[in-house]
């Protein structure tokens, strides 16, 4: 239902009117087949660990949220109330797949899951996060990572 | 997402978006991207559905495997299937916010503690099901919750527990607190109502809402750009401003 027919006018015009970073040079590294590679996620969904300063608008920093964080302590603190939060509160999977994920490498389609992954928060100028997107580059890499999914909300 | 895709792939460490919105895709023009036809909120499609699920992050994988070179949107081809409203829904508890006069501190105070008490053993089910609740960003009991919002409402800004934060932010997150353990109570017993459902009868029916609506026209009238801006996009649904016609 996101296609943008569906959403409300306020927002359709937001998105339409959002600008959007360009680049002159589209990078795209290649890997072993999926079955060896180690996959992070990583989100815009503000999620936090409970406890952690929730994330308020305008901030470019992240959140590390190892693997092995309970559900029950991650939270969403995004900025923005126009998206839907009754899926996630049924189903953390449908924002941090980490239990389908770690379902794959068990069954062998993916090699295997990373160690530590990541939240920013949307709803900001993604030219903002760069430095810290490439900090995270680094940390992905120190944890043999060679395949990360993206997940927006 | 698309520009942490590309960041991340500048790096070296390749990279596949889930997008919602084609139109910043398009625009931005990641390495790889798979587009899904789902709701904001939603990039896995439906909750508690394990093999959708798998489905969605496996047709986002293999574009790390198979796609022929870079900027590559594919398009998700299904649907979300419990994005469809249930006929005849309604939750199992029921109340009516009545026409309290909510500019009464006490009162409001009294009948918010009420409309919880009501709500209460359905979120207690919620949790224990689910052995999770994403309520606590505002690191306040549901009640405390009630009560900032009442105070809030009555013109006082009690102390904050988190002095480093913005009182009208730690406000917001109390709001969200609230909504959380409303739509979570709603979610108790398995009923999966579509997101539209709910929001509906949230916004229609609760008198935590008709609180939350008057916080909103209360910031928006303030002479702080803060308490303004927070009132304007933090509190409120666009979907819900535009359905109630607020102003």
């Amino acid at each position: 239902m996101a296609r943008m027919t569906d959403l409300p006018q306020a927002t359709q015009t937001n998105m339409a009117n959002l600008e959007c970073p360009r680049f002159e040079t589209t990078p795209f590294v290649s890997g072993p087949p999926l079955a060896e590679r180690r996959v992070a996620v990583v989100t815009s969904a503000g999620l936090v660990r409970r406890g952690e300063r929730p994330f308020v608008s305008g901030d470019v920093d992240y959140r590390v949220l190892p693997a092995d964080t309970p559900a029950s302590q991650i939270l969403m603190s995004h900025a923005s109330v126009n998206f839907d939060r009754t899926a996630f509160q049924r189903d953390i999977n449908v924002v941090f797949p980490l239990d389908r994920l770690r379902a794959m490498a068990a069954a062998g389609a993916i090699g295997s899951l990373a160690a530590t992954h990541y939240s920013f928060m949307g709803a900001t100028d993604p030219r903002g996060m760069e430095a810290n997107a490439r900090a995270v580059a680094g940390r992905l890499k120190s944890d043999q990572v060679d395949a990360v999914l993206l997940t927006p909300v | 997402m698309s520009a942490l895709a590309q960041y991340l792939e500048e790096e070296g460490v390749p990279a596949v978006a889930i997008s919602l919105i084609r139109l910043h895709s398009e625009k931005i023009g990641p390495p790889r991207a798979l587009w899904v036809p789902f709701e904001l909120g939603r990039p896995l499609g439906s909750p508690k559905d394990e093999q959708f699920q798998i489905r969605v992050i496996t047709r986002a994988l293999r574009l790390l495997e198979c796609a022929p070179g870079p900027a590559v949107l594919e398009d998700f081809p299904d649907d979300d299937p419990t994005a469809v409203d249930l006929p005849d829904w309604r939750p199992a508890f029921d109340f009516t916010a009545g026409s309290i006069d909510i500019g009464k501190r006490e009162v409001l105070e009294h009948a918010l503690r009420q409309e919880l008490l009501a709500i209460a053993p359905f979120h207690e089910r919620f949790v224990a099901a689910s052995r999770r609740t994403t309520i606590g960003l505002s690191g306040l009991s549901i009640d405390d919750c009630a009560e900032l919002l009442a105070d809030c409402l009555a013109g006082s800004f009690p102390a904050n527990p988190d002095p480093s934060a913005n009182p009208v932010q730690a406000l917001r997150w109390a709001v969200d607190d609230l909504k959380a353990y409303y739509l979570e109570a709603m979610s108790a017993d398995g009923a999966m109502p579509s997101s539209r459902q709910m929001q509906s009868w949230f916004w229609d029916h609760t008198l935590v809402a008709r609180a939350i609506i008057a916080l909103r026209r209360q910031l928006l009238a303030s002479d702080d750009k803060r308490s303004q801006a927070i009132g304007r996009m933090n509190l409120v649904p666009g979907a819900q401003v535009q359905r109630l016609g607020l102003l």
